[in-house]
């Protein structure tokens, strides 16, 4: 089942064209690697499709609707949940109280102590348990990445979407993260759309792989068909 | 502080309050009843600017809203104050839900050029409505007791500020608090978790306009002359210094810089016009050595580096 399309989607700031025309789709239950050049319109598709941007043409349909132009805020509570390429957390919240918000906006007609044990929970799912007390602004880039995965988490999404989250991580801690979104997705039954700049990552943890190039979709396919196209050498590595 | 603590030292300070005005003459209880009315003005104002990051310069008019609506329909239409002090917190309510809506997508700046405005134009309808608002001569209006007493507007006002306080204590620590500070600190990222940030932002605006609104109605009616003083500039830089100072963002902050400074103001009344100018050093200096204000200055000094979760203290217990 398809999870989320977007339908000829494009945006554009003035006179640049950021995505033009963008056709794609996310299966319910995969990891989905967004890859791509610098400036090729990854985030802005992000963007796109969370709502963040209102799209200047095409269609984007989540979980059967049609959400195209809704504010991020209603989007989120159809079960779509992002972090942020450039770290979004409420900086003079504690890591604890950054959790609660999302978690307030999922239910809010349950009690504190649930919302507390959830937010809890889910920082002791990325590892920021012992933070918990500490203001947000106090953490550093890679910690901040991870509270934006417990506060994307704690909006209980069926659509996790990932804005390089690897960056600054080395070999073993980057396994270890793809080992995580993987059990992420197996146990909560989560659907990811990853954008992420180290492709040794996404080439593990993806089953498949939108090349966007320009604005445009270059292809889309498994991991092994993408990394041996020419056309995606190319547009990494030029002619 | 833990839940029985902070009721606690609460008790203790409103029992102080409560014993407070007895042994003072009649002037150090008027000085206190402004500072209320001036504790009133500051925290809910902090609702505003520290809790949501709406900047607004309109708090001052909406205690003239309140102000004279209630003045005119107590002295033109003969409607019972307290009354009239009621339809004066729905008036600035209802203007602050519009002027709210009408700078929803404004951020920073903008609104407080609106809000600016806003005032400046009730300044001046009133200044110019002479017939209705008696214009700078100021509308005489009845007092909230049949008979005048200092010491009954004390404890009016001290009764009102407190319920007011209890409100925004259990406001800014409710959800709805946590997605004020959310939208505070940064409204992508609260959009992205589902804040409905509109709304959010409007409530606020509409709750704190309100509080003005009740505030200045019963301002209004203990000095017995609603003057164009109330709903002026002067007003919301006075309640804007006073949150700066006291500490914008914290709940105590503006409790603290309402009587600091309107007890200040009143020291340093005899020095005349120079008043102004020691006010500008004191902000100069509260800017340059404490940018979170006096309770910034006490957060610095106290030992622990995070501050406990609601989790802990329940843990701890």
């Amino acid at each position: 089942m398809t999870l989320l399309e977007g339908r000829k989607v494009s945006k554009s700031f003035g006179g640049v064209q950021a995505l033009s025309e963008v056709d794609f789709t996310v299966e319910q239950g995969t990891i989905v690697g967004l890859i791509g050049p610098n400036g090729a319109g990854k985030t802005t598709l992000f963007n796109t499709v969370a709502g963040a941007f209102k799209p200047t043409g095409g269609r984007v349909i989540f979980d059967g609707k049609d959400i195209t132009g809704l504010p991020a805020n209603a989007i989120c509570r159809k079960g779509m949940a992002r972090t942020f390429q450039v770290t979004r957390p409420f900086g003079a919240m504690t890591c604890l109280e950054n959790v609660m918000v999302a978690a307030i906006n999922r239910h809010p007609e349950k009690p504190r102590a649930f919302i507390e044990n959830s937010a809890h929970e889910k920082l002791s799912l990325v590892g920021l348990a012992e933070m918990e007390g500490f203001e947000a602004l106090q953490l550093n880039v890679i910690q901040k990445k991870r509270l934006e995965m417990a506060r994307a988490l704690a909006t209980e999404p069926k659509l996790l979407m990932l804005d390089e989250v690897l960056g600054g991580l080395n070999t073993q801690e980057i396994s270890q993260a793809v080992e995580f979104i993987r059990s992420l997705r197996d146990k909560l039954g989560l659907t990811v759309l990853w954008i992420e700049h180290v492709m040794g990552a996404i080439m593990k943890a993806a089953e498949r792989v939108i090349v966007l190039d320009q604005g445009r979709v270059l292809m889309a396919g498994t991991p092994a068909e993408v990394v041996n196209d020419p056309r995606v050498i190319q547009a990494y590595l030029g002619e | 502080m833990t839940g029985k603590k902070l009721i606690l030292v609460s008790a203790l300070i409103l029992a102080g309050m409560c014993v407070l005005p007895l042994g003072l003459g009649i002037y150090p209880q008027h000085v206190l009843i402004v500072s209320l009315f001036y504790v009133m003005m500051a925290s809910s104002w902090n609702l505003l600017a520290g809790y949501t990051g709406q900047v607004s310069f309109g708090h001052a008019a909406m205690a003239g809203i309140g102000a004279y609506t209630s003045g005119i329909l107590a002295a033109k239409a003969g409607i019972d104050p307290w009354i009239g002090v009621c339809i004066g917190t729905v008036v600035a309510a209802l203007l602050g839900l519009m002027l709210g809506a009408l700078c929803l997508k404004m951020g920073g700046i903008y609104l407080s050029l609106t809000t600016l405005a806003f005032s400046q134009i009730l300044h001046i309808v009133i200044v110019n409505e002479y017939g209705i608002t008696r214009g700078t001569m100021g509308l005489q209006v009845p007092g909230l007791m049949a008979e005048y007493s200092k010491l009954g507007y004390y404890y009016i006002m001290l009764a009102a500020a407190v319920l007011m306080l209890i409100i925004l204590y259990r406001m800014i620590h409710s959800n709805l608090g946590l997605n004020f500070r959310a939208v505070q600190n940064d409204e992508t990222a609260a959009k992205s978790v589902g804040v409905k940030v509109l709304q959010v932002r409007v409530l606020a605006f509409t709750v704190a306009s309100a509080m003005a609104g009740f505030a200045g109605g019963l301002y209004g009616h203990y000095l017995l002359l609603i003057t164009p003083e109330i709903p002026s500039l002067d007003l919301q830089f006075y309640v804007l210094a006073m949150t700066v100072i006291g500490g914008m963002g914290s709940f105590i902050g503006p409790i603290v810089g309402a009587f600091a400074l309107n007890i200040l103001a009143e020291k340093i009344r005899d020095y005349g016009e120079f008043h102004v100018l020691v006010f500008g050093l004191i902000a100069l200096v509260v800017a340059r050595f404490a940018p979170n204000g006096l309770l910034g200055v006490w957060r610095k000094f106290r030992p622990a580096k995070t501050r406990p979760t609601a989790r802990e203290e329940r843990r701890s217990r």
